[in-house]
């Protein structure tokens, strides 16, 4: 592998690494946010916390 | 933070996406000064970038590692003192654990890239790859650890043994190729040491370093809350199936005739 090559495949990897860690964190907070109710529209007075937001 | 029933142990919002754009325009300045503005090495050529993924890589690593071991020894030493059992301090340990490993395996990949051209192989057994791949492995364990479905508390001392006991290994890390013969290089920068390195390439190095601290920051915050979020939803969890248990214990000793 040249040098030109293996510089765009580490730098690839690691980006796609990165991506793919960081959506896979963010998807599974919203999941787990819309499965307890959190971040949805909440009456007055709820029990629910309201900070545990699940977006970036 | 805002104001809510949890607040003090949440994360706020509009700090991460704070951090969250400025992970990305950071990140974007990163490949242009990594893959454009740097000089190729007069040795190394091209492939000397790496450097600018693979150094910052393995210090988050320890950055990180030296995070879990700390909210660790917190963990055991408050954890019967507070009346939240401390499991904040179980979560940011978790959560760092999890980005030094994700980090470690960057450096393992751009190292054995790295080595293939310059050495002209992918692996070799010496002192730092070999303490390399085991601390990746010990830490993997780790995070295994915490995955088990034992009480929480439980679960947080043992993990929070293994994050210390795993911890032996940074250090050894770092200085294997001062303690040994190794084919891989000395440290490109170190404190109290002339740096190995200069001009473009070193200012280049050390924001790539600030630029990978912030996106692991803002990895942390994320898994920290998520981590919460999974508590949240287990006890929710739990509270369902022993009320439910206690309606079928209500409904099963009820006599015929009875009202509820």
């Amino acid at each position: 592998m040249s040098e030109v090559a293996t510089v765009a495949t580490g730098w690839g990897l690691t980006f796609v690494v990165v991506v793919t860690y960081s959506l896979w964190v963010v998807s599974r907070g919203r999941a787990i946010g819309r499965e307890l109710g959190i971040g949805e529209a909440e009456s007055p007075g709820s029990k629910r916390d309201t900070d545990l937001t699940t977006d970036s | 933070m805002s104001g809510g029933t949890n607040s003090t142990e949440m994360t706020a919002t509009p700090a991460t996406r704070v951090l969250g754009v400025s992970a990305v325009a950071a990140t974007a300045l990163m490949i242009l000064l990594g893959l454009v503005i740097s000089p190729a090495d007069v040795v190394q050529g091209e492939a000397v970038r790496m450097l600018y993924l693979h150094v910052p890589s393995i210090w988050i690593a320890y950055g990180s590692f030296v995070l879990t071991s700390f909210s660790s020894l917190l963990f055991l030493a408050r954890s019967k003192r507070r009346p939240d059992g401390g499991r904040h301090y179980d979560r940011l340990a978790g959560s760092a654990a999890e980005i030094g490993v994700l980090f470690t395996a960057i450096t393992l990949i751009t190292g054995m890239l790295w080595g293939k051209v310059t050495w002209g192989t992918y692996w070799q057994w010496d002192a730092r790859l070999t303490t390399t791949v085991l601390l990746f492995v010990t830490y993997l364990g780790y995070l295994a650890l915490r995955r088990l479905p034992v009480d929480p508390m439980v679960r947080g001392r043992r993990a929070a043994v293994m994050a210390l006991i795993s911890f032996i290994n940074v250090p050894i890390v770092h200085y294997s190729v001062d303690w040994w013969r190794t084919l891989h290089q000395k440290a490109s920068l170190s404190v109290g040491r002339r740096p190995e390195i200069t001009g473009e390439m070193y200012w280049t190095l050390l924001y790539s370093v600030l630029t990978v601290t912030i996106i692991a920051a803002w990895l942390t915050v994320h898994r920290y809350r998520v981590i919460r979020l999974e508590e949240l939803r287990d006890e929710e969890t739990l509270e369902q199936l022993i009320s439910s248990r206690r309606n079928e214990e209500t409904a099963d000793t009820a006599e015929p005739g009875d009202t509820i």
